[in-house]
C-alpha cells in the first residue's frame, strides 16, 4: 500500500474515532500507534507508543503548562476578576453599556495573569452577567460579551495557546508572549468599538448604570496595580531571562497566591478547587500533546508534512491565498474536532509550509491564536458559548447572537494582522534579540 | 460491582491528591531555586526533579480527569443518535480505551524494565529513570480500570434503559 493511500486510510480511521466519542487525545495515540504499527513494524510502534508518553510526561519544558494554568486558577477562584471588574465597573458603569465596556477592560487586565480562555468566560460569566442583569442589560449583549471577552487570553500573556504552539514549533514562549500583547490590546479595543456601536443603535440592550464617585475610583485600583506588578515580573523575567517559562509560571502562581492570601480570598476550598481545575485541564492538554505526538511520527514516516507542502506549493497562488486557505482548514476542521486538539495535531504539518513561504513562526503563532480565538465561540465547538450557557442557564442561541457582532471586529484584526506582520513582531524583535 | 467500582474510584482519587501535591512541589522547588539562585546558592537538580514530579502531576491525574469527564471529544454527532445507540457507542468507546491504556501500560512496565536494566540514570543528582515508567505504567492500567467501571455503568444504564 502506497504512503498516501495508508495515510487516507488512518485519517479515515482516526475521523470514524472522533464521530464514535472516543476521546481525541486518545483516538490520536491509537491511530498513530496502529498507523506506525501497520508501517514499520509492530515492535517499533509498541516501543514508539512508551516512549513518546513517557517523553511527554515527564518533560520539563511542558510543565510550563499546569504552572500557568494554575496561576489563572488561582487567580480566578481567589477574587482577582472580581476586583478587577469593579474597578473597571467605578470608572465606566455609568455609560450606555458600560457594565459590558468594563467587563472588557477587567477582562484584559485579568489576562494577564490568566491564559485559559473558558476559565475566563467562567469567571466573568458569574461576577459580570448578574451584574448586567441588575441594570436590565440584554441576555444577548451580557452573554455574549462574556464569551467573546474570554478568548482575549488565547492572544494576551500568558496565553495557554501560545505556550502550547511554542512547545510544538521549538519557537521562543517569551517572544510569543511578546508577540500577542498588540494584537490583543487592539482585539480588545475591537471589542469595545462593537459594544459603543452596538448600544449607539440600541441603546435599550444597555442601559446606564450608577455613576461613582473619585474617590471610589481611586480606592479600587490597587488590584490593578498588583495584577500588572505580577504580569511584568513573570513576562519581564521571560523577556531578560531571568527565568525559564516553568520558572515564570511557578513564580506567577507563587505571586498569586501570596496576594490573594494577603487579600483573605483564598481559602484552603477555593486552593483546593483551583489545583483540581489546574490538574483537569493540563491533564487534559497534555494527553492531546502525547497522542499527538505518537500520531505525529506517523505523519513523519508517511512524509504527510512534505505532501502537505507539495500540494499547497502546486495551487501556483499568492502566498497570501495559502495562508487563507491554511486559516480556513483551522477554523473548519477546529469546528469540528476542538480547536487546541486541532491546532496540535497540524501545525507541526502547516508550519514547515510557512517557514518554506518566508514567513515568521512567531507572527504564524499570532494568526494561529487570533483563529483559535475565532474558533472557540463559531458554532458547533463553540466552547466559550458552551460554558457560559453552563454557568448563566442562558440557552446558546442566544449567547450565538450576542456573539456575532464582536466576529465583524474579530476579522477585521484578523486582516490586520495578516497584512501587517510588524503588529506581532515589532515587540518580540525588539525587545528580545 | 459497586465495590470494584468504589476501590476504583478511591484509587484515582489517591492518585488526583497525589498528582496536586506534586504540582505544589513542582512550584515550591522552583521558586525556591529561582531565590536561592540569587543568593547563588541554586539547588542541583531541580531541572530533573520537576521533570520527575511532572511525570507524576500528568500520568496520576489521568484516571480522576477520566471521571470528571475532563477530556475533550466530539460529541454533536452521537448526541443526535437514539439514546439505545449513543449508549452502546459510549460503552464501545469506554472499552476502546481500556485496550489502548492497557498496551500503554503493559509497554511502559517493559520501557521501566529496560531503563532498569541499562541503569539509566538523571545527569545530575543521579537519579534512576525507570520509577518514573512505572509510575506511568500504574496510573495507566488505573485508568483503564476507570475506564471498565465507566463502561460497566453504562452498559447497565442501557439495559435499564430497555
Amino acid at each position: 500500500m502506497s504512503e498516501l493511500a495508508m495515510l487516507g486510510l488512518i485519517l479515515t480511521f482516526l475521523f470514524v474515532l472522533f464521530s464514535l466519542g472516543l476521546e481525541i487525545g486518545f483516538a490520536m495515540a491509537l491511530a498513530g500507534f496502529l498507523g506506525f504499527g501497520i508501517v514499520v513494524n509492530w515492535d517499533a510502534a509498541f516501543n514508539l507508543l512508551a516512549k513518546d508518553i513517557f517523553s511527554v510526561f515527564s518533560s520539563y519544558g511542558l510543565t510550563v503548562i499546569p504552572l500557568f494554568v494554575l496561576m489563572g486558577q488561582l487567580g480566578a477562584n481567589g477574587g482577582v476578576a472580581r476586583d478587577l471588574y469593579n474597578a473597571a465597573y467605578k470608572f465606566i458603569g455609568h455609560v450606555p453599556g458600560g457594565l459590558a465596556i468594563g467587563t472588557v477592560g477587567a477582562a484584559t487586565a485579568f489576562k494577564a495573569i490568566c491564559g485559559s480562555s473558558p476559565a475566563t468566560a467562567a469567571t466573568f460569566a458569574s461576577i459580570a452577567v448578574p451584574e448586567m442583569d441588575r441594570y436590565g442589560y440584554d441576555k444577548r449583549l451580557s452573554c455574549g460579551t462574556v464569551a467573546t471577552v474570554g478568548t482575549l487570553g488565547i492572544l494576551i500573556p500568558p496565553s495557554v495557546v501560545l505556550i502550547v504552539y511554542g512547545i510544538l514549533t521549538e519557537t521562543s514562549i517569551g517572544k510569543l508572549f511578546l508577540a500577542g500583547i498588540i494584537p490583543g490590546f487592539i482585539m480588545a479595543g475591537s471589542f469595545v468599538v462593537t459594544l459603543v456601536v452596538w448600544t449607539r443603535i440600541n441603546p435599550k440592550i444597555g442601559p446606564a448604570g450608577e455613576r461613582s464617585s473619585w474617590s471610589e475610583r481611586f480606592k479600587s485600583l490597587p488590584p490593578i496595580f498588583w495584577v500588572l506588578f505580577i504580569f511584568l515580573i513573570v513576562v519581564g523575567g521571560l523577556m531578560e531571562g531571568l527565568f525559564t517559562p516553568t520558572e515564570a509560571g511557578s513564580v506567577g502562581s507563587f505571586g498569586v497566591l501570596i496576594l490573594t492570601l494577603i487579600k483573605k480570598e483564598m481559602t484552603f476550598p477555593r486552593l483546593i478547587k483551583a489545583i483540581k481545575d489546574t490538574l483537569r485541564i493540563s491533564c487534559m492538554v497534555l494527553t492531546l500533546i502525547a497522542g499527538a505526538t505518537v500520531l505525529g511520527h506517523f505523519f513523519l514516516i508517511t512524509r504527510t508534512p512534505y505532501y502537505v507542502a507539495t500540494w499547497l506549493e502546486g495551487l501556483a497562488v499568492p502566498h497570501l491565498v495559502i495562508m487563507l486557505i491554511i486559516i480556513a482548514i483551522y477554523l473548519i476542521g477546529g469546528s469540528f474536532i476542538e480547536h487546541l486538539a486541532f491546532l496540535i495535531l497540524t501545525t507541526p504539518i502547516f508550519l514547515p509550509v510557512v517557514v518554506k513561504m518566508g514567513y515568521d513562526p512567531i507572527w504564524f503563532g499570532i494568526i494561529v491564536s487570533v483563529v483559535t480565538m475565532i474558533g472557540v465561540i463559531i458554532p458547533p465547538m463553540a466552547l466559550n458559548a458552551f460554558v457560559v450557557s453552563g454557568v448563566t442557564g442562558v440557552h446558546r442561541s442566544v449567547i450565538y447572537r450576542g456573539i456575532y457582532p464582536f466576529l465583524i471586529g474579530m476579522t477585521i484584526c484578523l486582516f490586520l494582522y495578516l497584512l501587517f506582520p510588524q503588529l506581532s513582531l515589532w515587540l518580540p524583535y525588539h525587545f528580545m534579540r | 460491582m459497586t465495590g470494584f467500582s468504589n476501590l476504583v474510584r478511591l484509587t484515582a482519587r489517591l492518585c488526583y491528591t497525589l498528582s496536586g501535591c506534586a504540582l505544589a512541589g513542582i512550584v515550591l522547588l522552583t521558586v525556591t531555586d529561582v531565590l536561592l539562585r540569587m543568593l547563588k546558592h541554586p539547588i542541583v537538580g531541580t531541572y530533573e526533579l520537576v521533570g520527575l514530579l511532572s511525570a507524576v502531576v500528568i500520568g496520576m491525574s489521568i484516571p480522576q480527569s477520566t471521571l470528571d469527564h475532563g477530556h475533550v471529544l466530539m460529541d454533536f454527532l452521537t448526541n443526535r443518535f437514539p439514546p439505545g445507540l449513543k449508549i452502546f457507542l459510549e460503552v464501545f468507546t469506554r472499552l476502546l480505551g481500556m485496550i489502548l491504556f492497557l498496551v500503554i501500560s503493559w509497554n511502559l512496565w517493559c520501557f521501566g524494565d529496560d531503563l532498569r536494566t541499562a541503569g539509566e540514570v538523571s545527569l545530575t543528582l543521579q537519579i534512576p529513570q525507570f520509577p518514573v515508567a512505572y509510575c506511568i505504567a500504574v496510573s495507566s492500567l488505573i485508568q483503564s480500570l476507570v475506564l471498565l467501571v465507566l463502561a460497566l455503568e453504562k452498559r447497565k444504564k442501557r439495559f435499564s434503559h430497555e
